[in-house]
């Protein structure tokens, strides 16, 4: 009898302690590092997770950011930047968390629906109100006199999916020629005057420096810069033929691990996927692959023709080596 | 027909005046179109120019954060990453000095195989040697990996050969939780881990060179704990003899030394008269079996060990005690060590005592040449512990030091920045130093007494054979000659600091050292009368003073 009273004593005397702790709510800090157009969407996105966690675990979450081109921010994460979660612009740059430095699983990409991607977008053009160079399609680009924007395939994701684009739309032109699709983009890329490291680098460029008469760009970007950083300064034009990107995301679980994050890193990610994740995806400009929200704002998006990756390009790591690695087509048709 | 050229040219006239006009204003038109063209294509260009040129800025700055940073100034000379995680420094301390001894010995009285000097016949003493000697010829190369990890590797070039000062690794895991690996400075003397670079007198005083660890190698956990006001530290280490410097083999015996230490700065905080108080207190403890210490002379003390026992010098680093060749560390060591510092603007004070107790047998055994039977095996018949011989000597020392910066620089543990460093051109004068140390150190009496108690002198080689049998019990071995050995050494250092600038030193020491005993008998100092040290008669002399003046040249960085 005693022993059953010290027993229920000291058990209530440890749950007294432990329950308090157990219920106390936490301070959580995330690292998202990501490419370098999303600054407005995670921005958004953010807020609302951070409410949407802290409704349902009682945990305050603040969501720290990084933005810079995909590359780069790829190689500083395995150079040790500890971002809890990575959203790329492809999936190429993911896979190096893997190559490089074993962050994440080898399947990382089948962690999360539609490969990870919980957004799609694609590369439009954007011109100077009343288009005064007259930029209907990929080959005006390449007309002499015409100054075109676009960072460099090196470090910016985006311009990587830029790049495929135009090479895709040459493919088709002259009928899978190779020579003459390098001939194409030679031309393009002589009509570059300034290679920024990342697709908000250009965007700068064109939009607030004024240089360029076209900026090859994210939709979401080109919607951005219309809508929002140079209202009735710009005119989208959608090309003949583009690509569909698919920027993926993905936990990296040895620094979300380490911080204890895991979770609240997997349930971030997971909310890109709900509802409201999509939405505000949307209101950002990004494609929303949740058939509902796509609907939705289906009269926001143009139709458009996409090549893909994997089918048009047979998938990333491929691209890289034929067209960004060194010696690619890229370094061949730059360094004339 | 006048009519007609006239009407004729005024038509052409006519026509020119209006046609004047307008041919001007369509090519002005089209130059404008191509003046305003090519002043966009310039503005374009203008633009793409400046463009770039805030790219370049960015890639610069980019760069930069990712860049090496090259380091070279009065801290020495490095390369640094540019998050400053990962470094390298180079190094080094230049110590130059001339001695000269107006009056002293350099050894003990009757040495046989004293260093060379010349033999005073009538005291038995060899003259310390006037000379200039590299005392350190240290570089070093120190870093740190992962913003974590320190490194220190410094070599010792001086007294004719290499060897290897610190070889250690740090973790700093935690302000309160750092852990060290490998040669270092065992945290004990206060004074000893006061760099090198920075002592105020040219040698340290008893304290540290006579009984405290000098460097030895093995692990120890410190940190700074309470606001970093309490530094604690403990060690688990090899265990050298008194004032000892482990060589980087491996152990002798497998008997380690622990070391504690706890040094409190409560007030370092506050801006008051005390803020520049510290004290603390710090202790050592082995047990080592007789066996393993016989015929061990691997590590050095100050000048030398035997037997796992050491020798004492003086301040200016003569020998003025040595255990007899029979005497053998049996047992437990301890240590204690209270110690203090303090300072308030030029003013510095530094103060240390120092105790070990060591156990200490009679052996039989050992080197031919030390004086032994030969041998290593204790437990052999020839090779013997002495029953009975056992004792625990307490030897002690105490040093108290002031300084004072004339100059009006801060006084501080470590080194001194002057505020004008020496320059004939600008006329700056460096910072001067005024120093004044007390240091003595104290040899246990029982040291000097045979198994009867009797301060017993050795037999002279030949006398042994012949001594009768009461000569030969108070003439019984001891662990010490008093006629050779002096029992108690007490010291006055006065020294100028001369600071040129925070690299370059020179000092001036004059030091003055009077012994107890350690010269000869006095007249009636036989093996057939119990004796003295203090008596009117049957007293053992003193051994003459030491009277020595130090310059020491440094460059440090």
């Amino acid at each position: 009898m005693k022993k059953s009273l010290l027993a229920i004593t000291l058990l209530a005397s440890v749950f007294s302690i432990a329950a308090p702790i157990t219920a106390s709510a936490k301070d959580v800090t995330l690292l998202n590092v990501s490419y370098d157009p999303t600054r407005e969407l995670y921005q958004d996105f953010n807020a609302a997770f951070s409410k949407y966690w802290q409704a349902k675990t009682g945990d305050k979450v603040t969501v720290k950011t990084s933005h810079g081109g995909s590359g780069k921010q790829a190689r500083s994460i395995i150079d040790g930047l500890d971002a809890d979660v990575a959203t790329l612009a492809l999936g190429y740059d993911v896979d190096q968390l893997y190559d490089k430095a074993k962050l994440i699983p080898k399947d990382w990409q089948k962690r999360l629906p539609h490969n990870s991607s919980p957004y799609t977008s694609t590369i439009v053009l954007l011109v100077r109100k009343g288009n005064p160079k007259g930029i209907k399609d990929w080959d005006d680009l390449v007309k002499p006199g015409v100054s075109v924007i676009t960072p460099n395939p090196k470090t910016s994701g985006g311009a990587r999916w830029n790049y495929l684009a135009a090479w895709a739309f040459a493919q088709k032109k002259y009928g899978g020629d190779e020579a003459k699709t390098k001939e194409f983009i030679g031309k393009l890329l002589k009509n570059v005057p300034v290679l920024d490291t990342g697709a908000r680098g250009s965007t700068t460029t064109f939009v607030e420096r004024g240089i360029g008469d076209v900026l090859i760009a994210w939709e979401n970007e080109a919607f951005l810069a219309q809508k929002e950083l140079g209202v009735g300064k710009f005119e989208i034009v959608v090309p003949s033929l583009s690509i569909l990107a698919e920027p993926p995301v993905t936990v990296v679980d040895k620094f979300a691990k380490k911080h204890g994050n895991e979770q609240v890193a997997k349930a971030y990610l997971e909310y890109l996927y709900t509802e409201e994740g999509q939405e505000i995806a949307a209101k950002n400009y990004y494609r929303p692959i949740s058939e509902a929200v796509a609907k939705k704002y289906e009269s926001q998006f143009p139709k458009v023709s996409f090549v893909k990756i994997d089918e048009d390009f047979g998938g990333w790591q491929k691209a890289q080596k034929t067209h960004f690695s060194d010696g690619g087509t890229f370094d061949q048709i730059y360094q004339k | 027909m006048q009519f007609r050229f006239s009407k004729f040219a005024t038509v052409l006239i006519a026509s020119g005046i209006i046609s004047l006009p307008l041919t001007a204003s369509a090519n002005d038109s089209s130059e404008l179109e191509e003046l305003r063209g090519l002043v966009q294509e310039l503005s374009q260009q203008v633009k793409v120019l400046q463009r770039k040129g805030e790219l370049n800025e960015e890639d610069a700055a980019a760069a930069k954060k990712a860049t090496p940073v090259v380091k070279a100034g009065d801290t020495g000379f490095g390369i640094e990453s540019a998050d400053g995680k990962n470094s390298i420094k180079l190094g080094g301390l230049v110590q130059y000095d001339y001695r000269t001894f107006d009056q002293g010995a350099n050894d003990v009285r009757n040495r046989s195989d004293a260093r060379a000097g010349t033999l005073d016949t009538a005291t038995g003493f060899h003259d310390a040697n006037d000379t200039w000697l590299a005392r350190r010829l240290r570089p070093n190369i120190q870093g740190t990996l992962f913003g974590k990890y320190d490194y220190r590797f410094q070599e010792e070039f001086a007294g004719g050969s290499a060897s290897v000062v610190d070889a250690y690794v740090d973790g700093r895991f935690d302000p309160a939780f750092k852990v060290r690996v490998g040669k270092y400075k065992p945290y004990v003397g206060l004074e000893r881990l006061q760099s090198g670079g920075d002592l105020k007198f040219i040698e340290r005083s008893y304290v540290s060179n006579n009984i405290l660890p000098n460097r030895d190698q093995g692990i120890a956990i410190y940190g700074d704990i309470l606001g970093d006001k309490l530094n604690y530290a403990v060690g688990f280490n090899n265990g050298v003899v008194d004032g000892g410097n482990a060589s980087t083999s491996s152990e002798f015996d497998n008997d380690k030394e622990i070391t504690a230490r706890l040094f409190a700065t409560p007030f370092k905080d506050d801006a008051n008269a005390l803020s520049g108080l510290g004290f603390g207190v710090a202790a050592t403890y082995t047990d080592a079996t007789a066996e393993k210490n016989l015929n061990f002379t691997d590590t050095s003390a100050a000048d030398g060990t035997r037997n796992g026992l050491p020798s004492y010098v003086t301040n200016g680093q003569q020998t003025f005690f040595r255990y007899s060749p029979a005497a053998i560390a049996d047992g437990k060591r301890f240590r204690v060590a209270p110690q203090a510092y303090y300072y308030n603007g030029p003013f510095g004070l530094i103060t240390e005592y120092a105790r070990v107790s060591q156990d200490v047998s009679l052996s039989t055994g050992g080197s031919v040449a030390a004086g032994g039977a030969g041998g290593n095996n204790l437990s052999d018949a020839t090779n013997r512990i002495v029953q009975g011989s056992r004792k625990k000597l307490s030897n002690d020392a105490w040093q108290i030091a002031a300084t004072y910066l004339i100059t009006g620089e801060d006084a501080s543990f470590k080194g001194v920045k002057p505020k004008n460093n020496f320059d004939f051109d600008k006329g700056g004068w460096g910072a001067w130093e005024l120093a004044l140390r007390y240091s003595e150190m104290n040899i246990d009496s029982d040291t000097f007494k045979n198994s009867n108690g009797i301060l017993a002198r050795q037999a002279s080689s030949g006398e042994a054979s012949t001594l009768a049998t009461t000569d030969a019990v108070i003439l019984g071995t001891s662990f010490a000659d008093p006629t050779y050995s002096a029992k108690k050494a007490k010291s006055w250092t006065a020294g100028i600091n001369w600071y040129l600038n925070s690299n370059a030193k020179i000092v001036l020491n004059y030091e003055q050292t009077s012994f107890d005993g350690g010269n000869g008998a006095g007249p009636a100092f036989t093996g057939t009368t119990a004796n003295t040290f203090n008596a009117a008669s049957n007293r053992v002399k003193d051994r003459p003073d030491e009277r020595a003046l130090f310059a020491r040249f440094q460059v440090g960085f």
